[in-house]
């Protein structure tokens, strides 16, 4: 017997996929997790240390906390002061807000965070930790009012966080950029790249000599404004100048 | 580069499967403390590596830096007989779909921080482009919850099998990843590098060859 939980997860999944921007993803997100106690969600990768708070706010993805909050937030600084941000950090396990307060009971600026989370109706949550796929940590929340869910949806809302934030990458990366233009022999060299060869052996495989080939690759560098070899294969990639 | 390794092949590869199996001793029974495949040799051997596994080992020079079995799901496999509580559905078997199981990395090439090693990625691109050579469209894996935003994010389309469940100290989950082409380009794309991982083609798994 399949539980309500995962069958509410694949409806989800669907819905997601058929999202067209991250806005439509964040309005289904809201509009199926209201119906299970949630009133806000909050999704970002975790700046490091010494982002600037105009940058820090950069960082956020998803936001439907009450107005007011997220700006009062970044402004006060409350980011690296914040104990669920310091938790996902150091363990990456998902946890309620209540799992952690012994932990800061102490710290008076720690405490300072959470009433004034309070204040907004985020007095209760659960906040999901992610790794992305470059390796940056990142966490997912829901909050409310009240809100203490049970280990099932807890599982649920584990999985939902993880491929909500995924799609919303993935929305994300959509802004074109600035058009490059390479030369037949300079997307050439660029293919002989992509499949490892060296530059000599690009220079034997086109005809001319490896200081030509370095030529070539060097421009093709500056063109895609990236510094190594690798990062121009990449780059190349994401611009579909590579099959 | 990526070794497939089947009956047909396994006589060249003698030594490679054992430092496989001593890499998997090392990382499942030392490292990860599943100590019910612990083997007095150091051996993890378990009874699914029979003559329907298909060993995938990542190797430099002579060197198992890496290894991952696949598991046929047509036969019983590790979800459906060591490890049912991760599925609430019913168990997928089918010759297009194969478990992805034991995926062990050497630790001295593994994640620099949290970063999926080039080892690894190789490991996945593996499976893809022996999955698409071979007619097989998706796998099942029982993998750490946190792997689910990069299988996401590398356009596998993931279906989950249940809810994460707690199994020897670490939360569980089961999933069937779908693959298709856009997966494999993602994998390159992240790669920087679109050369094929394999070293040889694959023969087909016996199954689909007939």
């Amino acid at each position: 017997m399949i539980t309500k939980a995962l069958d509410v997860t694949y409806g989800l999944f669907q819905a997601f996929d058929r999202a067209g921007s991250v806005d439509a993803l964040d309005r289904t997100l809201l509009d199926a997790v209201s119906k299970l106690g949630v009133e806000s969600t909050f999704a970002g990768i975790i700046p490091i240390p010494g982002t600037s708070r105009r940058d820090q706010a950069a960082h956020v993805l998803l936001d439907s906390t009450p107005p007011g909050w997220t700006e009062r937030y970044f402004k006060a600084g409350h980011l690296f002061r914040d104990p669920t941000i310091r938790r996902l950090t150091a363990d990456l396990t998902p946890f309620r807000w209540s799992d952690i307060e012994p932990a800061y009971r102490a710290d008076a600026a720690a405490r300072r965070v959470m009433d004034e989370a309070g204040d907004f109706r985020l007095r209760q949550g659960f906040t999901v930790p992610l790794i992305t796929l470059d390796g940056r940590v990142a966490g997912f929340s829901f909050g409310a009012e009240r809100f203490d869910p049970s280990p099932e949806l807890r599982g649920m809302l584990q999985l939902v966080a993880s491929y909500a934030f995924g799609r919303s990458i993935a929305l994300g990366e959509g802004p074109p950029r600035p058009e490059v233009r390479l030369t037949p022999r300079e997307r050439e060299a660029l293919q002989w790249a992509a499949d490892g060869k060296t530059e000599w052996e690009i220079g034997e495989l086109m005809s001319i000599s490896e200081h030509g080939a370095e030529k070539h690759l060097r421009s093709i560098r500056t063109k895609l404004g990236t510094a190594s070899r690798t990062h121009a294969v990449a780059e190349g990639f994401r611009r579909g100048l590579l099959k | 580069m990526i070794h497939i390794v089947t009956p047909e092949n396994v006589d060249r590869y003698r030594d490679a499967m054992e430092q496989a199996y001593r890499l998997r001793h090392q990382v499942f029974v030392e490292e990860k403390g599943w100590h019910d495949l612990a083997k007095p040799d150091g051996r993890e051997i378990d009874q699914f590596d029979d003559g329907h596994a298909v060993h995938m080992l990542a190797m430099q020079e002579d060197r198992v830096v890496g290894y991952q079995r696949m598991l046929p799901t047509t036969r019983p496999y590790l979800l459906t007989e060591v490890l049912p509580e991760l599925c609430e559905v019913e168990a997928p078997r089918s010759a297009r779909v194969w478990e992805w199981t034991r995926y062990a990395v050497q630790r001295d090439v593994r994640d620099r921080g949290r970063i999926l090693s080039p080892v690894g990625s190789a490991l996945l691109a593996g499976i893809v482009e022996w999955g698409l050579e071979s007619g097989i469209e998706s796998i099942v894996i029982e993998m750490n919850p946190l792997w689910l935003l990069r299988l996401v994010q590398l356009h596998f389309r993931v279906t989950p099998l249940g809810l994460p469940c707690r199994i020897a100290g670490e939360d569980t989950l089961a999933v069937v990843a779908a693959f298709d082409v856009r997966t494999l380009r993602r994998l390159r794309e992240t790669r920087g590098d679109a050369a094929s991982v394999l070293t040889a083609r694959p023969a087909l798994p016996q199954r689909l060859a007939s």
